[in-house]
């Protein structure tokens, strides 16, 4: 267990410390055992906390488990016991005993007590991870089927931020701040989940709910939307990407940055393809039409929940549609996700390169999206939804249009 | 056994004069209850149709709970569109729910009619009972047209649709109320109540004293408590 | 039939040869009584108590399979890593379908079956208290649950999950009509629970023998009785919740419709407000089964009678206030969400006063482990497993991370397979005698025993992992990417799951296979396991009257004080046999109530039930099917209070005498 994680424990947290201290010892035993021997574990354990907030429930959860396991490995003996011991050899008709009250009054008590002790942290547990007024910094998510929205608004919080940021699948903070998530969703409910930062929050439509996040190390952290939502339920991914503070910076001046005109030909092309095709759904800041206006999307208009993924800077991240897709061919992919802390925020502020980009899962994408993730996008079947999709339709591209619109694509970051 | 089935149809009809000794009903079954055995009594000593009845009643507080905690939670949801202050007539659905009131007091009467074993006097009070929930129902029916000739239909708001369906599901239970009444009336007219007529009666008191109670719930909540 | 006559001096009542039957002579209502005693007729209008829990059950046992079959269909697809067995539309409906059969089309009527049967035996009564409201329970279940299971061939079920969660159970999210079949069905299902549920508990309270006190009542009957209490009130708290739903997609309302201000928790705080009595619904009857079971075995009475009573009741009451605990991430607020968390907690107390005093019971016993003890044996063992983990939920702040993932799937699996299913089998094993007057056989009882154990162990254990590995549930696929390596790797333990999930199935199988090599079994004897209770007075199978005369009762176990008698001095106990069971049903015999009337069979509650799944299509398809189906019902219901529940005397034609001079106790059953 690292020491920055118990350094990071918010001050409020110091009843709660010295119990868990204590716990930690009993979790590191009682986990080593089960911990030993694996090789990596899922990235989605929820026993491997990288943040306070997950620590917190871990110092909870730990010692839960543990009075679990001895109940069960007491209950379990005591009948393995009593059904071998009282087995029929013959014995004579046992007495008609119809109970001793003291016995079970005291039976009673006993898990009750032990009960009591579980509640008491709790109960505190809950409060301390309800709190909102020690964040510093701001960020929403909006959850759509079946990707998430993710958005900071103008702030001085994630040291500072001057102009809206809209991105999508993958929510970049920096390390060692208390993030406070704001989310909501604009169709069903969904639910955020980076299990290794935190426990779940279900987003629900006309709601605004609250999540905390804090990052202790720069890195990736997978999430999964965890409220059944739909036909992609399944695909409906997010990530946190824990930046150092100065790697932060850097990257929040990228999304900020002005909108870079196609360098070459194929790209140009695509830049017009894009504005027929794509821009009525998918907002690409500063981009303009021939008359020199700003093009704004009208996701509204075209999607039945209102959005689709802001494509801008689509290269800065690593997954798309929900983070159903790498960005990354598998070699890049294992680069980013597998680099050490410190090397990490460089990888990742690399973006998609040429090289990298996993060309074949985005020309599919473009191809026939439908075909690579189950949406709601048969025009035949879109009564219920006065014609609008739920996802992003078919298109019926041509090859050479998809070779355009990836040159196009490529240079979004 | 060579063939036990019995086609009806075949079964020539004999008439009620079957030989009666070895058929005869041990003292007291005739309590048209639908309860089996020999004996009369019960181990509560509540008869099983009433007792069958309170518990139908407790399960129908959960769905009246539901219902009501629904149009609670949204009775103010309607953005600007109609709602309870721009619509309630008080003054008219009070004389309604005093209407309703009153046939508990006819109900009583014809309870008590039935247990003195007086056909007549039963059968007069209990349609004066669905005369009047008859009555409470046109009111409810006639508020209703109001409402939507004002401009609130079923979906116009939430507000609108819980009131509806709360309001709605009570009338339903009114409605259902009449039909027994009517019914056992009729049935009394021809003398084909099963069993026990003073128990009959009782139960579709216990049934419309509760109907009017919820009415009562419902009026203090949806009517008299500002929203 | 209607009346059973046996006036032991009377002589023969009829000279003549033929059937012994009687035959109405007059219609009631609009038709005449029914009065087959064999074929279908004497099935489908019985209201005889055993035949409508055999019925429960072998519908229920049919729905088992179906629902095991999807489950089998879920594991396939969760095999390997993007799986391509089922489109996530497929999928999406199969968990869906599978969850609602399961627990509302299987282990509920499963329960009723054991309640229809077993109570009217257990306390000592005829029949039920309204046997034509049997029926119709029965019946309205059975189309119900064909009414459901029909969406399937007709535009695809029901999608959003066993707890269709608002907003996505509204038309744009689930355009097809599977919703409304499943809002219909339900509804439907909700109509027969009700009226059973009413039926038995006036049953219970009101039809006791005499001298069945509350605290003489079998513990079966005891915690059927707060089931059938738990439905009473959860079943309208449910309809609510479907009618809103119902309304909302079909009739424009906006209830959950969140752009016209309406909150989508309302519907989570309906669903489980029933949601959570409802787990309880699903395993108390099992535990009843058990708490019959264990003593019967280890031949002492159950230990702590009053407490497992009291805890059951307890249950019952706390398990209303803990309906949150589904919500915990759903942002309550830390208030609500640490009230409910203790209360959660609460309710492990009375669970463990079960399985503590299941332990004593067996404590000092003489265990003999026929396959019923296994079972039974078997649910304390992999309910405490399931229990504890529902006890690290309650922990909400943990909860957070385990819920709406395979860590949950696993916890009530374990609490419901091994807990509700092992206990229903358990009863089935024992009680099979007592209703097909045969024994299944105990090799066949015993491998099915063992391959469940193994095949539930291998299918939902590994779930704990996968779940704590952050595999979230109700996913059509998982992908490699996160799937981890390793000891804890999700591929791995998804795969052993999938397996474990054929084996449990072939160990289903056993059971079938058992019942198919135990049907020429010999006559099962009066009282095959040394039982302890009530309904082994009677013979096996039960006669259609249940008891030869009302039994008198004087003691808790009543049968194994009518068996044994302590001879021993003071403190020493020495217990001797002094009757057989089949001495004490002679000597009933012997007392034979003369007159027994029992309720005549009957058109309407078969007629009625039918009517609901044609109000239903009615509902979905067309206004005029509606009409119809009210029409059906109304002629039902006129037919049905105008029909006595038994039948006049005057209304029959005299039993016509089979075998002369002795009282044939064959007419009775047989007419
Ligand atoms: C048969 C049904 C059944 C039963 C009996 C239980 C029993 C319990 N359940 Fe379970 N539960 C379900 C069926 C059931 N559950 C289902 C179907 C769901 C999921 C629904 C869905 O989402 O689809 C669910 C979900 C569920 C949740 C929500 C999880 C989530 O979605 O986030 C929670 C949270 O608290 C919970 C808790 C409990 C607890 C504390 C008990 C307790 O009653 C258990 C008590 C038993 C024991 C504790 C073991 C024996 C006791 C001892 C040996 C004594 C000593 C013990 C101690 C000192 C601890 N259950
Ligand atoms: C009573 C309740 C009950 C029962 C008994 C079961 C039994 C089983 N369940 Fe069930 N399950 C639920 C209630 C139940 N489940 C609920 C409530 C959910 C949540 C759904 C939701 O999220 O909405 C769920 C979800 C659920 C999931 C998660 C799906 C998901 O989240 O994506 C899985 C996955 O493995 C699963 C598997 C199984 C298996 C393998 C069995 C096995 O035990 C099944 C065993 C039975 C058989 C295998 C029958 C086999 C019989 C034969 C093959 C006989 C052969 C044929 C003839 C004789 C003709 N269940
Ligand atoms: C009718 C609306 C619509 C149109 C037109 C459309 N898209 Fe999309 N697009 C969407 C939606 C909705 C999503 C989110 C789908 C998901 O992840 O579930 C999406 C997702 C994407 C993504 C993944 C983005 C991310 O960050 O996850 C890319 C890339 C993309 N679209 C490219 C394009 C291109 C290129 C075109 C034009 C050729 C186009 N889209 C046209 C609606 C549209
Ligand atoms: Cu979004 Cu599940
Ligand atoms: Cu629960």
């Amino acid at each position: 267990m690292n020491n920055r994680t118990s350094m990071s424990v918010p001050k409020g947290a110091s009843t709660v410390r010295s119990v868990s201290r204590r716990l930690r010892i009993a979790a590191a035993v009682g986990l080593g055992a089960l911990v030993a021997g694996c090789a990596q574990d899922a990235p989605q354990n929820t026993f491997d906390p990288a943040g306070p907030n997950a620590q917190r429930i871990q110092n909870l959860q730990v010692p839960v488990f543990i009075i679990a396991g001895i109940v069960g490995v007491i209950t379990l003996s005591v009948i393995a016991f009593v059904v071998w011991r009282y087995r029929d050899r013959g014995q004579a008709i046992p007495e008609q005993t119809h109970g001793k009250p003291a016995l079970e009054i005291g039976l009673t008590i006993l898990p009750a007590l032990i009960l009591i002790g579980v509640a008491i942290p709790t109960v505190s547990t809950v409060f301390a991870l309800a709190e909102t007024d020690d964040t510093e910094c701001v960020i929403n998510v909006t959850g759509q089927q079946w990707w998430w929205e993710v958005d900071y608004p103008v702030q001085d919080g994630c040291g500072g931020i001057s102009a809206p940021i809209v991105t999508s699948g993958q929510m970049v903070l920096p390390v060692d701040t208390p993030v406070l998530v704001r989310g909501t969703s604009r169709d069903v409910i969904h639910s955020w989940w980076i299990p290794r930062l935190n426990g779940k929050r279900d987003m629900v439509p006309g709601r605004v709910q609250t999540n905390r996040m804090q990052a202790d190390e720069p890195g990736i952290y997978a999430g999964q939307c965890t409220e059944f939502c739909g036909l992609s339920h399944a695909n409906m991914r997010m990530e946190v990407i824990a930046l150092e503070a100065d790697d932060f910076e850097v990257w929040k001046a990228n999304q900020l940055s002005d909108y870079e005109s196609p360098t070459n030909e194929l790209a140009l092309a695509g830049e017009s393809t894009f504005i027929a095709q794509c821009s009525r759904c998918h907002q690409v800041n500063g981009l303009t039409d021939g008359d020199g206006d700003p093009i704004v999307s009208r996701p509204d208009l075209n999607v039945y929940s209102g959005a689709a993924p802001n494509l801008s800077y689509l290269m800065t991240r690593t997954t798309f549609a929900g983070a159903m897709f790498d960005l990354l061919t598998p070699e890049c992919r294992a680069d980013v996700w597998e680099a050490p802390p410190d090397e990490f925020g460089e990888r990742y502020l690399e973006g998609v390169t040429p090289e990298c980009l996993n060309r074949v899962q985005l020309r599919e994408w473009l191809r026939n999206s439908p075909a690579e993730k189950p949406m709601y996008t048969d025009p035949n079947e879109l009564a219920a939804t006065n014609g609008l999709p739920r996802g992003m339709p078919y298109l019926a591209l041509s090859e050479g249009q998809i070779d355009e619109l990836v040159a196009y694509l490529l240079e979004r970051k | 056994m060579s063939d036990a089935t019995i086609n009806p149809a075949d079964a020539a009809p004999v008439g009620s004069d079957a030989p009666a000794e070895h058929m005869a009903i041990p003292a007291g079954y005739d309590d048209g209850q639908d309860h089996i055995g020999l004996e009369h009594h019960t181990s509560t000593g509540l008869s099983n149709t009433k007792l069958a009845m309170w518990l139908f009643l407790g399960s129908e507080c959960l769905l009246f709970g539901g219902l009501i905690s629904t149009y609670m939670l949204y009775r103010n949801r309607r953005a600007d569109t109609l709602g309870p202050d721009q619509l309630w007539d008080i003054p008219f659905t009070s004389a309604t729910s005093f209407i309703l009131l009153m046939s508990s007091l006819t109900m009583v009467l014809g309870v008590q009619a039935a247990k003195r074993r007086d056909d007549r006097n039963t059968r007069l009070w209990l349609t004066v009972t669905a005369l009047l929930g008859g009555l409470f129902l046109a009111g409810q029916i006639y508020e209703f047209t109001v409402f939507y000739r004002e401009g609130l239909g079923f979906t116009t708001n939430l507000f609108a649709s819980s009131f509806y369906t709360l309001v709605g599901f009570h009338g339903a239970h009114v409605s259902v109320g009449i039909i027994m009444l009517m019914a056992t009336v009729g049935m009394l007219l021809r003398n084909r109540v099963h069993g026990n007529k003073a128990e009959t009666v009782e139960m579709i008191g216990l049934y419309w004293h509760f109907v009017d109670i919820v009415w009562i719930v419902i009026f203090t909540l949806v009517y008299l408590i500002p929203a | 039939m209607a009346i059973i006559e046996r006036p032991t001096d009377t002589p023969a009542l009829a000279p003549s040869g033929g059937a012994p039957a009687v035959t109405p002579t007059r219609s009631y209502g609009y038709l005449r009584r029914p009065v087959q005693t064999t074929g279908w007729r004497s099935w489908a209008f019985t209201v005889d108590h055993k035949k409508i829990g055999i019925m429960y059950g072998v519908a229920a046992m049919l729905f088992f399979v179906v629902g095991g079959v999807e489950a089998l269909f879920i594991r396939l697809q969760l095999a390997g890593p993007e799986g391509t067995v089922l489109s996530a539309d497929a999928y999406n409906q199969m968990f869906t379908m599978h969850a609602t059969t399961m627990v509302f089309l299987f282990v509920i009527p499963m329960a009723a079956a054991f309640a229809n049967y077993m109570i009217p035996l257990q306390i000592g009564a005829r029949d039920v208290a309204f046997p034509r409201l049997n029926a119709l329970s029965l019946w309205t279940f059975v189309f119900g649950g064909i009414f459901l299971n029909t969406s399937w061939f007709l535009g695809g079920a029901a999608d959003g999950g066993w707890f269709m969660y608002a907003p996505n159970s509204a038309v744009p999210f689930s355009p097809s009509n599977g919703v409304d079949y499943w809002t219909l069905g339900l509804l439907i299902t909700g109509i027969a629970s009700l009226v059973g549920a009413v039926n038995l508990i006036v049953t219970v309270l009101n039809m006791r023998a005499p001298g069945m006190t509350m605290m003489r009542v079998p513990i079966f009957t005891w915690m059927a009785l707060v089931t059938q209490f738990l439905l009473l009130f959860a079943m309208p708290v449910i309809t609510v919740a479907l009618v809103l739903l119902l309304f909302q997609r079909n009739y424009d309302a906006t209830f959950f419709e969140v752009a016209e201000g309406a909150d989508p928790l309302l519907w989570q705080h309906l669903f489980w407000i029933f949601g959570h009595p409802e787990v309880y619904i699903i395993v108390l009857p099992a535990f009843g089964i058990v708490s019959e079971v264990l003593p019967v075995f280890s031949k002492k009475p159950l230990f702590g009678y009053p407490f497992v009573v009291f805890s059951g009741a307890a249950i019952g009451f706390v398990g209303w206030g803990v309906w949150a605990h589904h919500m915990f991430a759903s942002g309550l607020g830390p208030i609500s969400v640490a009230v409910f968390s203790v209360a959660t907690m609460a309710i492990a107390v009375p669970t463990g006063v079960k399985i503590i005093n299941w332990t004593l019971t067996m404590w000092g016993g003489k265990l003999r482990f026929t396959t019923a003890m296994l079972f039974a044996t078997g649910l304390i063992v992999m309910f405490t497993i399931g229990g504890l983990s529902g006890v690290t939920h309650s922990v909400a702040p943990s909860d957070t991370q385990q819920t709406d993932t395979y860590y949950i799937v696993a916890h009530f699996h374990y609490v419901i397979f091994g807990g509700a299913v092992l206990g229903l089998f358990a009863g089935i094993y024992y009680w099979w005698p007592k209703v097909f007057g045969k024994l299944l056989n105990e090799s066949w009882g015993k491998a099915n025993f063992w391959t469940m154990i193994i095949g539930m162990n291998l299918t939902f254990g590994p779930m704990h992992i996968v779940g704590l590995q952050g595999q979230p549930r109700r996913m059509y696929v998982w992908t490699e990417n996160r799937a981890g390596d390793g000891f804890f790797n999700i591929g791995f333990w998804n795969l052993v799951a999938t397996i474990g999930s054929f084996i449990l199935a072939v160990g289903v199988l056993f059971f079938f296979i058992n019942v198919w090599v135990s049907r020429k079994n010999p006559p099962a004897p009066a009282d095959p396991w040394d039982a302890r209770s009530l309904e082994w007075m009677a013979e096996n199978p039960p006669k259609e009257y249940n008891f030869e005369r009302t039994p008198t009762v004087h003691a808790l176990d009543e049968m194994f004080h009518r068996k044994y008698e302590d001879v021993g001095e003071g403190d020493a106990h020495d217990y001797v046999k002094v009757a057989t069971a089949e001495e004490i049903q002679a000597v009933e015999t012997a007392n034979r109530d003369d007159h027994v009337h029992l309720p005549s069979p009957s058109y309407w509650p078969i007629v009625l039930s039918f009517s609901l799944p044609v109000i239903a299509y009615g509902i979905i398809y067309s206004t005029l099917l509606v009409i119809v189906g009210l029409a059906i019902a109304t002629v039902a219901m006129f037919g049905w209070a105008l029909e006595p529940p038994t039948a006049d005397d005057s209304e029959f034609e005299s039993p016509e005498g089979g075998d002369g001079g002795e009282p044939s106790k064959e007419l009775v059953a047989s007419v």
